[in-house]
């Protein structure tokens, strides 16, 4: 019995993202002591909320970072798909059509993405950086000053309430289910975990490297056109300055909640756990009233005390096992 | 007491509970002695060394050196002590300098503007490879020396900072004849000086060449400890083992049936050229010959990894083409190969998922997996296969050498082929596991497989071939029947010497 619980114990200390979520739950505890409107349902709603559209983006970026790739433009493709979404949405007056949109104009720079720095063997670092500074050059260029101001019913995915849940928790459930069914029951989740762990013995048994490496990066440009829905849903308006940033804060949510960056390695509950600790802190300061300028500063921080706990925590696992 | 260098008292090391690596191992080495540290795979052997050397610290027991109780948290303590390890691999740095590898971690003096002096160093190396009988041009990279002359500069670095005890982990793996003769006499040049070895090896012949005891491990325990004369090669075996030499080669007769490959006038690039074979089914084939000869090529060629210049393959008298390694599955053919960490295996993979990696489209349907059939079929081969040490669900990494090999064994034959190549099956698998693997190549012999088998273990391509082709430079010098099987031939051959 004893044994059982034992294996069960380093079970669970040896999944990546445990150490984070045990500093989350500590870190809770100590912010509901100094602060006192922290524990409320209203506001655990309200952080789970602000944290949907970094954590869809975060797993979507969890599997390109498991095939040992990465994507640092979901910050300027989410402002872009945010408007595609909201001029579509002021054209039709509703929120489905400029889903569609959105997630069409996300899988299209996904594709290119994926596309060159695969077959076009440009490393994907160096492609989805100028794929970050060229989506923002041309939303500033096209867009200058312009603000989109969007009314109620195009809000569906950041307004819209069903069974007294917010939809856009719902859509990060429903995106959870998503990657985490990918994972285990697809051969495409499993061969992008394969090729990030070894890529010489995926060449080895004939894995199409390329091909799963692109959906990856698909994957992600899809999943920005899916966030900028919820997002520009929340916000209600936009600029071309929106979600400057914002990638690091996806990059940080995943290596945060324990996702190897070189690959192979990870959890798709990683990124949800990153983006809740991201979440809770930046609600903590608010709260506090502590200047937003603290924000990064604070986030560069516990980047690297998670970061050094796990090493900490490796330590630990290695005496044992 | 004086002639004892290096004591273990009860050495013991355990990782999680009850797993044992070592159990009350009590070493004694005693001034400018050799010991042959001997045992299976996962027999302790490393452990033991690295709790010397500090790489692990004992979970009880206590170590003394020159009569002193010592404690090494570190590399660094113990080499402080004298004691240094060479690994079967390089442990040093290829894009520096020899003699910046030589004094690594030292202190370095510096001249009067504030450079290193590296005059006063050359002097000291100088003095070194002098002793040592080589002689190197200091500045150039470590990338550029062959496997024999790195293994010298890394004994050499042990020299400079007085190391008392060396500890080599096989030392002579990569190494050709007469690089190994090389090491031995400098070997026996250093134990005249006092100079203490522990010497693992796979290869017995060495041990009993190089060693004054042998030390035999099984299981984490030591079993005997004495005088290499009171062993013979067999009775070494038997104590490593448990069981009698005879068994562990194993060969059944079975039918040999029709040609099913045929390969002809095959090239790539400068590899290989115009190499013909056959296979028939029910027949292992021996690919016999030196490293670098072109085997793995040539079989990598076959399995589509390489994309061949000329000739033809024949798949059941029909003519194919194999441009990748979907086409050459397609065909039925497999290929293990021979590094089973860095190209065979993905280690941070559960075992479950590394024994479907090849075979996961017969579990899926539409993209999906059925997990359940996936668990069946992996519980059904690890019995099959006796895969032992952790349970499927965890890292394929926690396993053992030998067990891991199993694993990939497993991994390749799930896509039910009809051709098997196997690159050196059982290179560093222990004899039991050795013993393992011969019998499931036996059996998909048997079961009217065709299994080419490269293996520059000769003993290995006899036992086990009903045909050997051997290789030389790149062309296929000889085939033998197995009436004609002779061990000095086919080495000969091998060498290009006929």
């Amino acid at each position: 019995m004893k044994k059982k619980y034992n294996n069960l114990l380093i079970k669970f200390f040896s999944r990546p993202e445990t150490p984070v979520l045990v500093f989350l739950f500590f870190l809770i505890f100590i912010i509901s002591i100094f602060t006192s409107n922290f524990l409320t349902v209203a506001n655990l709603k309200g952080i789970l909320e602000q944290v949907v559209v970094i954590s869809i983006i975060a797993l979507a970026v969890n599997q390109v970072i498991y095939g040992a790739e990465i994507d640092i433009s979901t910050g300027s493709l989410l402002a872009v798909c945010a408007f595609v979404y909201g001029l579509v949405a002021m054209e039709t007056g509703g929120s489905w059509i400029a889903l569609l949109a959105s997630l069409l104009c996300g899988f299209i720079f996904g594709l290119f993405n994926g596309f060159l720095s695969t077959y076009g063997k440009v490393p994907s670092i160096i492609v989805t950086l100028g794929m970050l500074f060229i989506l923002r050059g041309g939303l500033l260029l096209s867009n200058p000053g312009t603000v989109l101001n969007l009314i109620e019913p195009m809000r569906f995915f950041g307004m819209g309430n069903i069974f007294g849940l917010p939809v856009s928790i719902y859509c990060l459930i429903i995106v959870i289910i998503f990657y985490h069914f990918l994972s285990f029951n697809t051969l495409w989740g499993r061969n992008i975990i394969a090729i990030g762990g070894n890529p010489r013995a995926a060449v080895n048994i004939g894995l199409p490297i390329n091909k799963v490496r692109m959906l990856s990066f698909v994957g992600s440009g899809t999943m920005c056109g899916f966030a900028a829905a919820v997002y520009l849903g929340q916000a209600g308006q936009i600029q071309a300055t929106a979600a400057t940033g914002f990638e690091l804060k996806v990059i940080a949510a995943v290596v945060l909640g324990g996702t190897s960056i070189a690959g192979g390695r990870g959890s798709n509950f990683s990124p949800i756990v990153g983006a809740l600790l991201v979440g809770v802190i930046l609600n903590a300061l608010t709260l506090n009233r502590i200047p937003p300028y603290y924000e990064l500063f604070v986030l560069g921080l516990l980047i690297l005390i998670a970061v050094s706990f796990d090493g900490f925590r490796r330590k630990l696992l290695e005496k044992d096992v | 007491m004086e002639d004892i260098v290096c004591i273990l008292n009860n050495i013991s090391k355990t990782f999680g509970e009850n797993v044992f690596a070592c159990k009350n191992v009590n070493l004694k080495l005693n001034c400018g002695e050799v010991i042959g540290l001997v045992g299976e795979n996962g027999a302790g052997k490393s452990t033991v060394v690295k709790c010397l050397y500090g790489l692990h610290s004992p979970s009880s027991g206590s170590i003394v050196i020159a009569d002193k109780e010592v404690l090494f948290k570190s590399p660094k303590d113990s080499e402080q002590h004298g004691v240094f390890f060479i690994p079967q691999e390089l442990d040093l740095f290829p894009e520096l300098t020899i003699i910046e590898n030589l004094f690594i971690g030292k202190k370095i003096p510096r001249n009067w503007i504030g450079n290193f002096d590296w005059k006063v160093l050359e002097k000291q190396a100088d003095e070194i490879f002098n002793n040592l009988g080589v002689s190197f041009d200091f500045y150039m990279p470590l990338k550029l020396l062959s496997a024999a002359n790195a293994k010298l500069v890394e004994i050499a670095r042990a020299l400079i900072n007085e190391a008392k005890i060396i500890i080599m982990d096989e030392p002579t793996a990569a190494l050709t004849q007469k690089e190994v003769k090389k090491i031995f006499e400098i070997i026996n040049n250093l134990k005249k000086k006092k100079v203490s070895f522990i010497y693992i090896s796979h290869r017995l012949d060495e041990i009993f060449e190089i060693a004054d005891s042998i030390t035999v491990l099984r299981d984490g325990e030591l079993i005997i400890s004495d005088h290499k004369n009171k062993f013979t090669k067999s009775k070494l075996v038997q104590y490593m083992v448990g069981r009698p030499l005879d068994q562990i080669f194993y060969r059944t007769k079975n039918k040999i049936g029709k040609k099913i490959l045929e390969v002809k006038h095959l090239s790539y690039e400068n590899n290989f050229k115009e190499v013909n074979l056959e296979l028939k089914k029910g027949e292992i084939v021996g690919l016999a010959g030196l490293i670098g000869a072109g085997r793995s090529e040539l079989a990598q060629t076959i399995f589509g990894l390489r994309k061949y210049s000329s000739g033809e393959i024949y798949i059941n008298e029909k003519k194919i083409n194999i441009n990748s390694v979907n086409d050459a599955i397609k065909f039925g053919i497999a290929y293990l190969p021979e590094e089973r960490r860095s190209q065979g295996l993905i280690l941070p993979f559960t075992i479950i998922w590394n024994m479907t990696l090849s075979s996961i489209k017969n579990f899926t349907s539409f993209g999906y997996i059925n997990n359940h059939e996936e668990i069946k079929f992996v519980k059904k081969s690890s019995e099959k296969f006796t895969i032992k040490g952790a349970k499927i669900s965890s890292p394929v990494s926690q396993l053992s050498g030998g067990n891991q090999q199993k694993v990939l064994v497993a991994k390749t034959i799930a896509t039910k082929p009809k051709i098997i190549i196997l690159d050196e099956p059982t290179r560093g698998v222990d004899v039991g596991a050795k013993a393992e693997i011969y019998k499931i190549i036996d059996d998909l012999a048997n079961q009217g497989n065709a299994i080419l088998l490269i293996s520059s273990e000769l003993n290995e391509v006899i036992s086990m071939s009903d045909r050997i082709y051997v290789m030389h430079e790149g062309k296929i010098k000889g085939e033998f029947q197995k009436n004609e099987f002779n061990a000095e031939k086919i080495a000969s051959v091998s060498a290009g010497i006929i």
